[in-house]
Parts: C-alpha cells; sequence; structure tokens
C-alpha cells in the first residue's frame, strides 16, 4: 500500500482551491474566513449578500443542534449572539455538508451529533461559549473530506484496512499517512484564524491530554465523539465503538443520569438531522 | 461514495407527510419556516385549516404525538452496539458507557 508522509505536504492540503470538487461557496468562505483581521460586519455582509446562505445558516442555528429553535430571525442577530468564531464555523459547516456527504454518508450526520452533545455537555460543564465548543464539534472531521479529496485512493485504502482489520479509522489514516485528520484539521483551523484553543480542541480530540490551552473543551468534543459512536449514530470512517481516553471522564466528571441526559438530547439533534438537508 | 452502509434511524416520534394530517393532531414539535422561525409551536393541535395552510406551504414532514415507530428494530440495535463494542468494552470506562448506551435505546422503543 503506498504510503504519503502528509507532515511534508502540508502546504498542498492547506491549498484548497486546487481542489474542484470543492464547492466554490466553501472556497469563497474559506478566503473571507481566511483574511487576518475580517470583521463581523464584513463576514455579516457576505452572509447577507447570498440569500441561500443565509438560509441555511438560520437554519443552523435555529435546529436543535444549536438550542435556539425558532429565535433567531436574522443575520445580524445570529452574529451579536454567536460571535466571529462561532459564525465562522457554521459558515465552514453549511457550505461543506454537501461534499461530506458525497464523500462519506453519514459524516455530517456523525459531525452534527457532536455538535449537539459537545454544547449539551459544555453547557453542563458551565463552559464560557458552549456554542464555539459545538462548532468544534461540527468541524472536528473535517481533515477526512480534505484528505479524501486530495488523496482519493489511499483514504480509499485506509477505509479497507479499518474495516478488514477491526481498527479505528484514525490507525488506519496514521499508517497510510504518517499523520491523521485531526493535524489537518488543525493546520486549517490555523489557516482560517480560529483562535489558538479552538485549533487545539480541533487538532487534539483524538488525544485530549495534548491540548495545553483548552483541556476541557478538547476533552469535551473527544467524549462528544466517542457517545456518538457509542450511540452508533452517522458513519465517520470505521464501525467501532472509540475508546475514551484516560483522565476525560474524571475532567468531565458527568455521570450516568448526567449522560443518560445528553443521549435524550441527542435523539432529538438525530430528529432534525433528517431536516437538516440544507 | 464511501459508507454507504449507514442508513438514518427513524427514532422517537413519527413523522407524517402532509399529506396524511388528521385534524385533532397534535404537534410533537414546533413547525418551522425556511429560516427556521416557529410558525406552529409544539402542542398545537391541528384544526383542519390550519392542515390547509400547511399543505400550501414547502414543509416536507411534520412530528405528531403518538406511539413511536421505529426503523430499526430493538434486536438489531442491540446486535449493532455488541458489534461497536465487541473489541473495545475491556478498556477503562467503557463497560460502562456501553451499559448506559443499552439502556437508553432500550428505552427508546419502550
Amino acid at each position: 500500500m503506498e504510503r504519503i508522509d502528509i507532515k511534508t505536504q502540508r502546504a498542498k492540503i492547506e491549498n484548497i482551491n486546487a481542489l474542484p470538487t470543492l464547492p466554490g461557496t466553501f472556497k469563497r468562505i474559506s478566503q473571507v474566513i481566511g483574511k487576518p483581521g475580517v470583521t463581523l460586519d464584513e463576514i455579516g455582509r457576505f452572509i447577507a449578500s447570498d440569500p441561500a446562505l443565509t438560509t441555511k445558516v438560520l437554519k443552523m442555528v435555529n435546529s436543535a443542534v444549536y438550542g435556539f429553535p425558532g429565535r433567531i430571525s436574522s443575520v445580524s442577530h445570529a452574529i451579536m449572539l454567536l460571535g466571529l468564531n462561532v459564525v465562522k464555523g457554521l459558515l465552514l459547516g453549511v457550505s461543506v455538508f454537501e461534499i461530506m456527504q458525497k464523500v462519506m454518508a453519514g459524516l455530517w450526520d456523525h459531525s452534527l451529533g457532536c455538535a449537539a452533545v459537545a454544547r449539551t455537555i459544555a453547557e453542563k460543564k458551565g463552559v464560557k461559549d458552549p456554542e464555539e465548543v459545538s462548532v468544534a464539534g461540527l468541524l472536528h472531521d473535517l481533515g477526512k473530506v480534505i484528505l479524501l479529496l486530495h488523496y482519493q485512493p489511499q483514504y480509499e485504502a485506509a477505509l479497507e484496512q479499518a474495516a478488514d482489520r477491526r481498527i479505528s479509522i484514525y490507525e488506519a489514516e496514521r499508517e497510510v499517512f504518517g499523520e491523521t485528520h485531526a493535524a489537518v484539521g488543525l493546520w486549517l483551523a490555523e489557516k482560517w484564524h480560529f483562535p489558538a484553543g479552538l485549533v487545539e480542541v480541533i487538532g487534539y480530540h483524538h488525544r485530549p491530554n495534548q491540548s495545553k490551552r483548552a483541556p476541557l473543551e478538547t476533552a469535551i468534543v473527544h467524549f462528544a465523539d466517542v457517545l456518538v459512536r457509542a450511540r452508533g449514530f452517522g458513519f465517520a470512517g470505521d464501525e467501532l465503538a472509540a475508546v475514551v481516553h484516560p483522565g476525560t471522564f474524571e475532567l468531565l466528571a458527568l455521570t450516568e443520569a448526567d449522560i443518560r441526559e445528553v443521549l435524550e438530547k441527542l435523539e432529538n439533534a438525530l430528529d432534525d438531522a433528517g431536516d437538516l438537508i440544507l | 461514495m464511501i459508507g454507504g452502509a449507514w442508513r438514518r434511524e427513524v427514532t422517537g416520534m413519527p413523522k407524517f407527510a402532509k399529506e396524511n394530517l388528521q385534524p385533532g393532531m397534535k404537534l410533537a414539535k414546533p413547525v418551522l419556516g425556511q429560516n427556521g422561525m416557529v410558525l406552529l409551536p409544539e402542542g398545537a393541535e391541528l384544526t383542519e385549516k390550519l392542515i390547509e395552510r400547511i399543505q400550501d406551504m414547502d414543509i416536507a414532514a411534520i412530528f405528531v404525538e403518538g406511539p413511536s415507530a421505529q426503523a430499526v428494530p430493538l434486536e438489531e440495535a442491540l446486535a449493532a452496539l455488541e458489534r461497536r463494542f465487541a473489541t473495545v468494552q475491556d478498556r477503562p470506562h467503557m463497560g460502562g458507557l456501553k451499559r448506559i448506551v443499552r439502556k437508553h435505546l432500550e428505552g427508546l422503543y419502550a
């Protein structure tokens, strides 16, 4: 099986404009939010100039995933309530959804589930900006899409290895690429000028102990990934329950009742996922 | 392309096509408009007039209160749970997690 060391290919991977199959909207969004010092105003104008994008963003924030059902009526309202990072993240999420469904059926549902669970747990733990953690939950597997588009034969080989040997897609990626989708997600999050904490959440969601700036938020998204897979909702590259990292359980200190409650809320998001075919 | 075997499970409350709505049915979830604004609240009772309005609108399906309809039988859901956890249930916390998810799944079908 061909192996590629993607650590040496970071520049190429970050150059998403070279991917013809990525939707034009996604590339435009990538450019807008990648601009250093872009303001909320500019982003607001960008969204408002595209009625389809406006609809998708509002549908998303008003869904059970984000927990503001029916309460956000305009883009400017959304921006004021949610802030720059969440809006950037939502923009990426809604524009990548179609290609996500095309390259890996079930990945969008998995991502939505993680967004919902991450938000629920973040609220429980009193995190200051639970919607930011939710956005990390939504985008944590974006690296898989980018890897699949850049290196389809190799990624398909990784998927086969995961299925045949019953290993996680994470392990299979590491074997084939020398690195994983988490690293790719980290590179892209840096390119898009997400704050350092959020970059770490995306980059270390499989190794939460490695996060220095945002250990709680990283543990939350890690556990969201574990829980959504345990529930069997969506598909993220393999059909195994993910093992929770030692220390995460203690750090989150969730009781059985807490976890049952999180799972109930996840079911609501699942219902909405069918409608969130944006 | 990939992962085509996975299908979205229908869980919880029944989802009705708007052609099958009947007066007296109560909404289990709010009906949202295109931009997510609440058009009809949860618990609203459907009258003939409301049903007519809904027919004219671009809403795919409505969630109605009533017994749950599951697309995947409980046995299948539990078997899939076993398969997922087969190689990992002896790792720390994983046995407990599996037990919690199992109770949750059983609760959905109760």
